[in-house]
């Protein structure tokens, strides 16, 4: 089993969600197994998906975003305020600025030569101190319940405008990875900077667009959050970060680079939305999720460490003598 | 790594940037003396007394903060929490057991349950940013599900009427704060541990071929971060006779600006308590002056945001794993 898991990087997500599903209508089938676990998955694909995504690009290329938190705060924050008479400039605007911060950082990162987790730092510590400032820290209503109404209303019995953005988008990055130079040369610069570089790869302009996407999608998501939610706070938005990262590694990236595909984080946030809507469809405390997502990302991360393998051997070697 | 690659576009860039720090510094402690000296009731007693004070709480998570940014793991985003779970576990015991026992429950919790993210980011190399934010996440879940209501309070009857006094003039918890940070620097400079950790902070691969047992310095590094940064909340705890998870909500942030603005390189390596010394009472004093200058709280956070990416941008030396 664990081998098998091993060698197919791409089924271990399919699996781990077959597995969560499995459990979750063996142990409530009755309050599972409903129309509206199926919506309200979908609706928390809608919010952590694209976050997920952003950050698993950049782990793909072994660079990490932690900006994304202060952006998806952000975005949420700017889209209310500017959005107040037409929803499309408050989109504009948020997208706009999710965009130019992340390009930013990425212009940053390559040119002065630093780590993106340092400079994502600063980032992230800059972009919620905007969001803290734009709404003079405290909770803002969204007026135009139009929009709000608008964004949550259901299309087809489980889709909404929400998550079906965050599909669109998805497989559109699918394609540009699965079949484009640009994807290619992605995957080459996680697996090997130096040789990517060697074989001329512009890895320098890649590296600053895929933290312009990061920006993009965790603004994308926020706004859209906020809209949806009819408000925008500063703080409140924070625990994204932690479903996000936990969909990325379960579906498939390491943060070694070079693995990992859209599809798969796809599969890994579904996993996640399924889990935290199952749930909440067997009653179970707010906590019993955050303890969840916290253990499931403690796991993940420990099983992606580099030494795993020749801890594992070695402990095996230890037992058999 | 790319800086192996392009040694003629990149050696003289950074070599200005490296000029121009101990510059910047200078005129920035130079601007920031002259502000805080201009303000009005800068220098008035109880402002004095809230700065060193709140310097204190901040101070003490930034000591730990330290030791995990010199062992090349840039910084745990888990700190934070400990401070309101040890804040927590200590009311708790101490309304149980007494306040001895309460103390060392406080220190043995906070020391073990930080180690243990050591340990598997020592032994498994499992990554630190990742871990930390996982334990975010368990710390503050778990606590939600044992303390239903938020807060803690101390049993009718406990007063630490001593603590709330002076020592010299200087508020006991600045005391303890020098206290930490003066036996935290003996350990770095003084001990075989302190300078291993160094060694694995600048070169890990260096450590590794000298034979140095890297997880258990890592580890190590983590178990003291834990235990420098309980008297935070135990401290917290006995000023206000009560404990929630609030109390050490963003402490994480404040902690490692103090770290970087003091000059502890965020790559690892290089670094000192007695700069994060320095570090917390420069960013103690913005903070004082902003609120003197009349300046709302949501600025400091955007201020502090932008006085840490500042940092990091002037600390590029070319490092890109």
């Amino acid at each position: 089993m664990q081998r098998f898991l091993r060698d197919d990087p791409h089924a271990r997500p399919l699996v781990i969600l077959a597995a969560c599903m499995l459990a979750l209508a063996l142990g409530d089938a009755r309050n599972f197994l409903t129309l509206a676990t199926a919506v309200s998955s979908l609706e928390t694909f809608a919010t952590i998906g694209l976050v997920a995504l952003g950050l698993g690009l950049t782990m793909m290329i072994r660079e990490f975003d932690l900006s994304v938190v202060g952006m998806y705060s952000m975005a949420g924050c700017i889209a209310v305020v500017m959005g107040g008479s037409n929803a499309w400039l408050g989109l504009a605007c948020a997208l706009a600025a999710g965009l130019a911060a992340g390009l930013a950082q990425g212009v940053i990162i390559v040119k002065l030569k630093l780590g993106s987790v340092g400079v994502t730092l600063g980032g992230l510590l800059v972009l919620a101190g905007i969001a803290y400032v734009v709404t003079e820290n405290r909770a803002l209503p969204y007026d135009n319940m139009e929009v709000a109404l608008g964004l949550s209303t259901p299309i087809a019995g489980i889709f909404s405008i929400r998550s079906l953005v965050a599909i669109a988008i998805f497989m559109a990055a699918a394609a540009v990875i699965a079949l484009t130079r640009h994807g290619r040369d992605i995957i080459a610069i996680g697996s090997d900077r130096r040789a990517a570089m060697t074989a001329g790869v512009n890895v320098d302009a890649l590296v600053i667009g895929v933290f312009g996407f990061s920006g993009f999608c965790a603004a994308l998501s926020g706004a859209l959050l906020s809209y949806s939610l009819a408000s925008a706070s500063p703080s409140g938005l924070s625990d994204v970060i932690v479903p996000a990262a936990a969909a990325a590694i379960l579906g498939g990236v390491s943060l070694a680079g070079g693995t990992g595909r859209p599809l798969g984080i796809a599969t890994g946030v579904l996993t996640l939305a399924v889990l935290r809507a199952g749930f909440n469809a067997i009653g179970a405390p707010p906590y019993v999720n955050e303890i969840a997502m916290g253990g499931i990302l403690l796991l993940v991360a420990a099983l992606d460490g580099p030494y795993v393998a020749r801890r594992l051997s070695a402990l095996v070697r230890w037992r058999a003598d | 790594m790319s800086v192996s690659e392009a040694p003629a576009r990149s050696s003289a860039p950074v070599r200005e940037r490296r000029n121009i720090v101990p510059l910047v510094r200078a005129a920035v402690l130079i601007i920031l003396a002259a502000i805080a000296l201009t303000t009005p009731g800068f220098l008035s007693q109880p402002s004095m007394l809230s700065l060193l004070t709140t310097v204190s709480f901040i101070g003490c998570v930034a000591v730990g903060m330290t030791l995990i940014t010199i062992s090349g793991n840039i910084m745990s985003f888990s700190l934070g929490a400990l401070v309101g779970a040890t804040a927590m576990i200590f009311i708790l015991v101490v309304n149980w057991a007494g306040f001895a026992v309460g103390l060392v429950a406080a220190l043995v919790f906070a020391g073990l349950g930080n180690a243990l993210q050591g340990f598997l980011v020592g032994w498994l190399r499992a990554n630190p940013i990742i871990v930390s934010i996982a334990a975010l996440a368990l710390i503050s879940g778990v606590a939600e599900a044992f303390a239903a209501h938020g807060t803690v309070y101390a049993a009718a009857g406990t007063s630490y009427a001593g603590f709330k006094g002076k020592l010299a003039g200087l508020p006991v918890e600045f005391v303890v704060f020098l206290g930490l940070t003066a036996l935290a620097q003996l350990i770095l400079t003084f001990t075989a541990f302190g300078r291993h950790l160094f060694l694995i902070g600048s070169s890990f691969r260096a450590a590794e071929a000298v034979g140095i047992r890297i997880w258990r310095t890592v580890t190590g590094a983590y178990l003291w971060a834990g235990l420098f940064t309980a008297p935070a909340g135990i401290m917290l705890a006995m000023r206000y006779d009560a404990a929630s998870m609030n109390y050490g909500i963003g402490y994480e942030y404040d902690a490692i600006a103090a770290v970087l603005v003091g000059g502890t390189v965020i790559k690892g390596g290089e670094g000192s308590v007695l700069r994060t010394l320095a570090g917390a009472l420069v960013i103690g004093i913005i903070q004082v002056v902003l609120v003197l200058q009349g300046l709302r709280t949501e600025w400091q956070y955007l201020i502090a945001g932008l006085i840490v990416l500042g940092v990091i941008a002037l600390q590029t030396q070319g490092r890109r794993d």
